[in-house]
């Protein structure tokens, strides 16, 4: 087991230095360049290339690189170009909404998704399997964002129950904070749920026609005993991979969401680097994240151990 | 008993009266929340001619020369100045008593630092400084500047608000030199608390501020901070700056689709307002290689246009177009003219395929960058499109980001037209429009001859008889392909008092009455 650990763990090492070398030859690649953004409309070619200079993005591509593979041997992700700050300092600072956001999204998917699942296969080509599934149906195939403009319109500017936009800090007092988080939660658990509540259905669809399932209900075991006890415990681990991999596509991917609410998160700092071509930004999130993905994928791995006996790891 | 009656008919006219005059009397306090666009590339006014950079530090730094509601320069930090030498030297009092931010007086030391660091760094420092000959202190409160030939412009270029000339103390230019300054100091009616990116920048009154005492004029005279402070929000999505200010989140939002615009009129809480003159939509053709350097095919482009068609579908409400041939806008009075009306949207598709026949055009591709960033850019460049390929031009529409576009525009070899949108100028001499050295290039020995002899004209007259010769020569060389003025739209809410909407966008004299 140990060993099995230190072996994932050593395997993050070329995954980060295959990532670190992507990243920065992509953005590199990517036409536009910071000194034209920061020089602003008016400015002429002299003026873009004095700044080109200043920022040293004028030296060869090679030796910016290398110079990024040496900052990152000590740990360093470099200065943002925009931002006057290390990158790892404008991450951190991004990584409270984007955790609380995720988190909250993550909650709302799952209470959502997995008792729907867990119905619909239970009554099984029922009406309500049927209904349900079909709201998943729409709730997989609806835009995020547009979901979220809605409901800006709706909780927001009709009812004014919700702030439209903008984010508070958790410091600032826990209600403040969840209601700014509950709109774009909401948008982002409800196309999650969707996603859960059909895999939670298959999976236990498949688990229900097991034999022991069967051995249970011939021992006259209650059926919700049988249900939610023996067939909800065995069909969880697909649903398990994909809250997983929901929350590390949400650490990154929650940039349309966080734009639509104007949440400073991870999301929000990658999208402003990336048109403003932040390379230090860019590179380092992208690390970041990929990072965070697997680390979240070692995690659900060891989680499969706590949930189901028969796994285990050589 | 009719003197009773009197005072108490005196009493009720006062007391109904109350609350209309308590709203307009301007009050001290609140937190004004404006929702911008996006983030400012940078907050050191001298590093940067984007114009969000602008409106935010526009608060805190000041120059020693700013604009009257004519859009003429008027003294800001400066007292007055009196000019000698045949024009050649611009003695320069300062104001007594103003403070920095930092607690020091301004004195010459700070200015003369700082208009070198602009002269040396700026975009329209360096255009006016190749005139400069020097810039010196005389005394503490005396700045002189002399130049090489008399100048026309010195003065609005000192006022301008973009890029401009704003006055550092001299300690942070010292840490600073040519990077980017640290701190953001310097003499405004508000001061720079903090900057937390993708969040806001927030301003506080800066209690010492010593204002004029010259009534509001234009951006000059008193300035007031009535509000305690400013809170500058990026707010990228325009339906979020909208509902944002719909709900009261915001006082005012920037920059909202103008189709918007009849709808906002019907809402009580707010107010929409036509930002006019914002800028003129336009595609700049290279000048300086490839297939539209030939006049003749700028030409048959131009000839094939129907402005009002193309302005109409980039800005989609008539009340924020205008198709006027000007290189300067009607609001900027003796600067405006109508040389080459005719030209400017001639619609003339028989007239278009002659020329590119005598052009010899063989249906190189017209490779057109454009963006989707500016919605109003891409669109106008879609009709135009369709225009020029009906008489037979083959256009290439390359839609990329902004920052690919500023970027690719720098490179001669890569494109042939680039969409872009010129702001407001005061001073037609300092104009990006009709600069030579600006991508695209429009190098002509006449325009440039003109350009100079403009600069250095003081007297308006004979510079409104070189601006006229100017726009002929920019119609018959096709210089740039003006589609015509657009204004933009912004939102208040009714609370946010005495805010104007003028070209520039400033918060001081503004109040919030609740």
């Amino acid at each position: 087991m140990r060993v099995y650990l230190l072996r994932r763990l050593l395997a993050v090492i070329p995954v980060m230095l295959v990532v670190a070398t992507v990243a920065f030859v992509l953005v590199h690649l990517a036409p536009g360049d910071p000194a034209s953004v920061i020089a602003g409309p008016y400015a002429t070619a002299d003026d873009v290339g004095k700044l080109r200079r200043q920022l040293g993005l004028d030296e060869p591509l090679p030796m910016q690189l290398v110079r990024w593979y040496g900052r990152l041997l000590t740990g360093d992700l470099g200065d943002s170009i925009f931002l006057r700050r290390p990158v790892l300092e404008a991450v951190l600072d991004r990584l409270e909404p984007t955790l609380l956001l995720t988190a909250l999204a993550i909650l709302i998917a799952v209470i959502i998704g997995v008792p729907a699942g867990v119905v619909s296969a239970r009554y099984h080509n029922s009406g309500t399997d049927q209904s349900l599934m079909a709201l998943a149906l729409l709730g997989v195939s609806v835009p995020n964002f547009l979901l979220g403009l809605l409901m800006i319109l709706v909780f927001g500017v009709w009812l004014r129950w919700l702030p439209v936009a903008g984010y508070v800090p958790l410091a600032d007092g826990l209600w403040l904070n969840l209601r700014s988080l509950l709109m774009p939660a909401f948008s982002l658990g409800v196309v999650q749920s969707a996603l859960i509540a059909r895999i939670t259905r298959s999976s236990m669809l498949d688990v229900l026609r097991e034999q022991y399932i069967l051995a249970g209900r011939a021992r006259g075991l209650h059926e919700a005993v049988v249900v939610y006890k023996h067939a909800l415990k065995n069909a969880i681990i697909p649903t398990l991979t994909v809250v997983g991999i929901t929350f590390a596509i949400l650490i990154g991917g929650a940039v349309v969401i966080e734009t639509v609410f104007n949440i400073p998160g991870l999301g929000r700092l990658i999208i402003s680097a990336v048109l403003r071509r932040d390379y230090p930004v860019i590179q380092g999130v992208v690390l970041l994240i990929a990072l965070a993905y697997t680390m979240v994928n070692l995690a659900v791995d060891l989680a499969y151990l706590a949930l189901d006996p028969r796994i285990r790891y050589q | 008993m009719t003197n009773r009656i009197a005072l108490i008919a005196m009493i009720a006219v006062v007391f109904t009266a109350a609350p209309a005059a308590a709203q307009d009397t301007p009050r001290a306090g609140g937190i004004l929340k404006a929702a911008m666009i996006g983030e400012p590339p940078s907050l050191d006014i001298h590093w940067t001619t984007a114009v969000i950079t602008q409106q935010i530090t526009w608060h805190i730094y000041e120059g020693l020369y700013t604009y009257d509601t004519q859009f003429d320069p008027i003294p800001m930090l400066a007292e007055g100045h009196t000019i000698a030498d045949g024009g050649r030297r611009y003695t320069i009092a300062l104001r007594r008593g103003v403070k920095f931010h930092n607690g020091k007086e301004m004195t010459s030391a700070d200015a003369v630092a700082s208009l070198q660091r602009w002269g040396k760094m700026a975009t329209p420092g360096k255009a006016l400084w190749k005139n400069v000959e020097a810039v010196e202190a005389k005394d503490p409160y005396t700045v002189v500047i002399s130049l090489k030939e008399p100048s026309g412009s010195l003065l609005y270029g000192l006022g301008r608000p973009n890029n401009g000339a704003a006055i550092y103390p001299k300690s942070v230019i010292d840490v600073a030199g040519e990077n980017q300054v640290k701190e953001f100091i310097g003499t405004g009616p508000y001061r720079f608390v903090e900057h937390r990116p993708d969040r806001h920048i927030r301003l506080a009154r800066f209690k010492e501020y010593v204002a004029r005492t010259d009534a509001p004029d234009g951006y000059g005279g008193r300035r007031t901070a009535y509000v305690d402070e400013i809170l500058f929000l990026p707010v990228s999505d325009v339906a979020v700056r909208l509902a944002g200010v719909e709900t009261g989140e915001y006082h005012f939002a920037t920059q909202i689709k103008q189709d918007q615009y009849d709808r906002l009129k019907t809402m009580p809480a707010l107010e929409p307002r036509v930002v006019k003159p914002s800028g003129w939509a336009t595609a700049v053709p290279n000048h300086k290689q490839g297939v539209m350097t030939s006049k003749k095919i700028r030409q048959a482009f131009l000839a094939a246009l129907d402005m009002e068609s193309i302005m109409v579908a980039a800005v989609g409400n008539r009340d924020f177009l205008r198709l006027d041939p000007g290189l300067f806008y009607p609001e900027q009075g003796m600067w405006h003219s109508t040389v080459g009306k005719n030209a400017f949207s001639q619609n003339d598709k028989e007239k278009a395929r002659r020329l590119l026949r005598e052009a010899g055009y063989t249906g190189q591709p017209i490779r057109w960058i454009t963006t989707k960033e500016y919605d109003w850019m891409y669109k106008s460049a879609l009709v135009a499109k369709q225009q020029l390929e009906a008489v037979g031009f083959v256009v290439d529409l390359q839609v990329v980001d902004w920052a690919t576009l500023v970027q690719r525009r720098n490179k001669p070899e890569v494109f042939d037209i680039f969409s872009t949108g010129f702001g407001f100028t005061a001073d037609p001499a300092l104009a990006t429009s009709l600069q030579c050295n600006w991508p695209g290039w429009w190098c002509s020995e006449e325009k440039d001859r003109l350009m100079a002899d403009l600069a250095r004209e003081v007297d308006p007259k004979k510079r409104r008889a070189l601006i006229d010769r100017l726009q002929a020569i920019f119609y018959e060389d096709v210089g740039r392909i003006k589609f015509g003025d657009y204004f933009l739209l912004d939102v208040v809410r009714k609370e946010l008092r005495g805010f104007r909407s003028t070209p520039e966008l400033f918060f001081w004299n503004a109040w919030l009455a609740k």
